[in-house]
C-alpha cells in the first residue's frame, strides 16, 4: 500500500496531467466552441497540452 | 493599569498579569466558530448541485468556494487547540468532527494540519524546525509568490515540509492517512474530470484549494510573523494592521495573543489584545501595527 502510494506521489505530475489537465483542456476548448488545428478532437487535444506539460513539470518538478 | 505601574513589576509579575488576562478568555464554548463551520460547510456541499444544475455560473461557484476554502481553515484551526472541546470532554467529539469537516473544501487534512501546527507553534520562525518557515518572504507580493511556489511538486515548503516534520517526529499514522487523504482527493478530481465535470471540479476544489491556501499562508503564515528574523515567542510573532480589516484578514490582526495564548478562542483575541497590550509592550512584545 505505502509502496503505491509512493510510487503515485513520484509521478503526481504525469498522473495529473492526464486525469484532470487533459479533461480539464478539453472541456474549456469545447465549451469555448474552439475548434482544435489539424481536424484533433478537443479530447485529443486536451492530452497533447495537458500530457506536455505533465511531462515538462515531471522533468522540472515544478509547474511554473 | 499605567506604563508606570508596569515599569516597577519584574517579568514574572507581568507574565503572571498576562495570564491572567488570557483566562479571563478562555473556556468560553466558541459558538460562533462552531455555526461558522457547519454554515460554511454546508455552503460548500450546496454549491456542487447548485453549479452542476446550472443554478449558479461556474465563476460565481468559483468565488464562493474559494471563501469556503478560506474561511473553513477557521474552525479547523480551533479545534487543533482543542478550542471547541479538550480532550475527555463531552463534546470532544464535535472539536474532532469540525475538525475535519472544515478543511475538506481545502483538501487538507486535518491531523496533518493539527501537528505541523503545533511544531509551527513550538519552533516558530526556527529555520528548521517550524513547518511554515518557506513562508517567509520580503513582502506582500513576494509572500503571494513564494507560496505559489512552494505548492509545486518538488519544492521545499508546503505539503514537503509538512511531510518532513512528520517523518522527523516519526509521526507515520498521520503522514499515511495524509497521504491516503490527498489520494482521494486526486482521485475524487480524476473522475470528475473523466465523466465529464472537469471545469465544475476545477472551480469547486481544485482552484479554491489553491486560492485558499495562498489566503491563509498569507494571513496566518506570512503577515504576523513578517519579517521572522527572531524566534522568542514575544518577539516571532506581530500585531498589524491589514488592509481588508481584521474581518478580511481573518483575524489575524491579533495573531501574537494567539500564539502566546493558544487556547483563547478566535472571537476573543481582539478583545484579550487590547487589555493584554500594556502588558505585552512592557514585556518587550511586537506590538506596534496596532
Amino acid at each position: 500500500m505505502i509502496q503505491i502510494v509512493q510510487v503515485v506521489f513520484r509521478f503526481g505530475p504525469l498522473l495529473f496531467a492526464f486525469g484532470f489537465l487533459a479533461p480539464l483542456t478539453a472541456q474549456i476548448i469545447k465549451s469555448a466552441g474552439w475548434t482544435p488545428p489539424f481536424g484533433l478532437s478537443s479530447l485529443t487535444t486536451g492530452l497533447i497540452i495537458g500530457g506536455l506539460l505533465g511531462v515538462v513539470a515531471q522533468a522540472r518538478g515544478r509547474w511554473i | 493599569m499605567s506604563d508606570r505601574d508596569l515599569s516597577l513589576l519584574s517579568d514574572r509579575e507581568l507574565a503572571r498579569l498576562e495570564r491572567d488576562i488570557a483566562r479571563r478568555h478562555i473556556g468560553k464554548f466558541p459558538w460562533f466558530i462552531v455555526i461558522c463551520a457547519i454554515v460554511n460547510f454546508a455552503i460548500w456541499i450546496s454549491l456542487w448541485p447548485l453549479v452542476f444544475t446550472g443554478i449558479i455560473p461556474v465563476w460565481l461557484g468559483l468565488i464562493i468556494a474559494s471563501i469556503n476554502a478560506a474561511v473553513g481553515y477557521l474552525p479547523s484551526h480551533e479545534a487543533q487547540h482543542d478550542i471547541i472541546a479538550r480532550p475527555g470532554s463531552k463534546l470532544r467529539w464535535l472539536n474532532e468532527l469540525i475538525g475535519h469537516l472544515s478543511t475538506i473544501p481545502l483538501a487538507l487534512p486535518y491531523k496533518l494540519a493539527k501537528v505541523t501546527h503545533q511544531e509551527h507553534h513550538k519552533h516558530t520562525n526556527h529555520p528548521e524546525l517550524d513547518p511554515d518557515v518557506s513562508s517567509h518572504a520580503r513582502g506582500p507580493w513576494h509572500a503571494v509568490w513564494r507560496s505559489i511556489v512552494n505548492r509545486q511538486p518538488r519544492a521545499k515548503g508546503a505539503f514537503n515540509a509538512y511531510g518532513r516534520t512528520l517523518v522527523r517526529l516519526k509521526r507515520f499514522d498521520v503522514l499515511r492517512e495524509a497521504a491516503v487523504c490527498r489520494l482521494a482527493w486526486f482521485m475524487s478530481l480524476f473522475a470528475l474530470a473523466w465523466c465529464g465535470h472537469a471545469i465544475e471540479a476545477a472551480a469547486l476544489w481544485w482552484l479554491p484549494h489553491h486560492i485558499g491556501y495562498t489566503y491563509i499562508q498569507f494571513y496566518l503564515s506570512w503577515a504576523p510573523h513578517h519579517p521572522a528574523e527572531e524566534t522568542h515567542p514575544h518577539r516571532a510573532t506581530r500585531s498589524f494592521r491589514s488592509v481588508v480589516g481584521n474581518l478580511g484578514s481573518m483575524g489575524m490582526q491579533y495573531h501574537v495573543v494567539h500564539h502566546l495564548h493558544p487556547r483563547i478562542p478566535l472571537y476573543r483575541t481582539p478583545q484579550a489584545y487590547w487589555e493584554m497590550k500594556p502588558v505585552l509592550e512592557a514585556r518587550g512584545a511586537n506590538v506596534d501595527g496596532l
